[in-house]
């Protein structure tokens, strides 16, 4: 299991414990050979290890739990089709997952007219939520808990960006939208919308640095 | 646009904040640009682990199966070619069609072929990935052809490991009635086809093209030949190129 630690810059990784079970640890990627075979035991696995994620990202978007399972229910979908494409190269396999949900989810606001109200709803700051600690954690698998480190240090690294440099990034990220309807929304000059995006991901960039050497392809 | 204005975009393009038409500009520019596609992925990487920040939110416990039983529904693409598999369902098919009516079959497949058009469009988008997916592996070889560094221009990457090459060709007016362009590998000495290509009417492309696997070649070349292409080139190419580690 990863161990973090917190330092004066932020958070290093400072190494794995000995009595980590292997068993849990068959690559993504071995997952996704097998389902770009047919297995479709292998697609139930990658819904085990990733769901949860795909589902909390869904419901973050479109925010009704009906649409969310639609969501997910493609996504895993369009991974099940498209597995032989999957290029390690690019990314996590988690990754290719969420950019996959994302594009559903705000595919279905658009289809559904409802974009419009999950910008405003973003741009008041609903969103907000995003960023908060985590609750209490109970004991879980390491994997889970692996997780759990994992997005504790995103919501973190999050919420410890300056305020408008945070919007800007959520208002794009789970709102969809283009630097220019950030500006219109948020009713400021483009090349200040430019500037708060760049400034809040190089600072992503830097914290978050630890877990992109942790997750490996 | 100077490097600068143009490494300004690798933020916005890896969180997908960019209006389509910038996109698509931005896309043709990361062909040719390895500074910009590093950067391009080192932001990735952000915006990858970005959904962990999703608040916490647990699906219903149904959900896994409704996913297997929409995967039994359609296969991977890609799985090489079909076994007994798409016979048994014809055969399926027909004794549905023999039991249930000549209407109920046609309502299903009108919804089928509805289906059907809604995953090509996805799969399009991720053929589209995919061509990006090839140029951004870190095992890719380059080729820049060029005839004596004056337009028309091409620049290649070849994918080994994907066994493919993606093209970008600037400033080549489209081929003539009747005539084509074609990509040519130079392995010792000896020219494989890759494929024939036109460009659009600016005189640019960008495709992707498969390569015979195992097939090692130093040079590419492009040459004009009839359409459809020959199997070995029937004129001086107008391009050629040498491939190097990028």
């Amino acid at each position: 299991m990863a161990r973090w630690r917190k330092t004066r810059g932020g958070v290093t990784f400072v190494g794995v414990l000995a009595n980590e079970p292997k068993q849990f640890r068959a690559p993504d990627r071995s997952l996704i050979e097998r389902i770009a075979s047919g297995d479709e035991r292998a697609l139930g696995d990658l819904y085990d290890r990733h769901g949860r994620m795909t589902y909390a990202l869904a419901f973050a978007i479109v925010r009704e739990r009906a649409d969310a399972e639609e969501v997910v229910v493609d996504a895993f979908g369009q991974a099940w089709r498209t597995a032989p494409q999957f290029d390690p190269a690019r990314g996590t396999v988690a990754a290719w997952l969420a950019t996959i949900t994302r594009t559903r989810a705000l595919d279905l606001l658009r289809a559904r007219g409802r974009r419009a109200r999950a910008v405003e709803r973003a741009a008041r700051g609903d969103v907000d939520g995003l960023a908060v600690p985590l609750g209490g954690v109970a004991v879980a698998p390491d994997r889970e808990m692996e997780q759990r480190e994992a997005s504790g240090l995103v919501r973190r690294s999050l919420a410890e960006l300056p305020e408008a440099q945070r919007r800007v990034i959520e208002l794009a990220y789970f709102g969809g939208l283009t630097q220019n309807e950030i500006a219109t929304e948020l009713q400021e000059p483009l090349g200040t919308v430019k500037t708060r995006m760049r400034a809040g991901m190089e600072k992503l960039r830097g914290s978050l640095a630890p877990l992109f050497a942790l997750e490996g392809p | 646009m100077t490097d600068h204005q143009w490494l300004e975009l690798a933020v916005p393009y890896a969180l997908d904040s960019l209006a389509p038409e910038e996109r698509a500009t931005f896309e043709v520019h990361l062909v040719v640009c390895a500074i910009c596609r590093a950067e391009v992925q080192a932001f990735r990487d952000v915006t990858g682990v970005l959904a962990q920040a999703a608040p916490d939110a647990t699906p219903a416990p149904e959900l896994r199966d409704r996913i297997l039983v929409e995967a039994r529904r359609v296969r991977p693409i890609g799985r090489g070619r079909a076994g007994i598999g798409p016979w048994l369902a014809a055969a399926a098919c027909l004794l549905l069609a023999l039991a249930s009516g000549y209407a109920y079959v046609r309502a299903r497949g009108a919804l089928r072929r509805a289906d059907a058009a809604l995953a090509a469009e996805r799969d399009k988008l991720a053929a589209r990935d995919s061509l990006i997916a090839t140029i951004f592996s870190p095992d890719v070889a380059t080729a820049a052809l060029a005839a004596t560094g004056k337009p028309p221009s091409a620049r290649l990457y070849w994918n080994p490991s994907r066994h493919r090459v993606v093209m970008a060709v600037f400033d080549l007016p489209p081929a003539p009635a009747g005539r084509t362009y074609q990509l040519w590998a130079i392995a010792k000495g000896k020219p494989v086809s890759l494929g024939v290509f036109n460009t659009a009417s600016d005189g640019r492309l960008t495709a992707a093209l498969d390569v015979p696997p195992g097939l090692a070649f130093e040079l590419t070349a492009v040459t004009e030949e009839p359409a459809g292409g020959s199997p070995q080139p029937t004129q001086t190419p107008f391009l050629v190129g040498k491939v190097a580690a990028d």
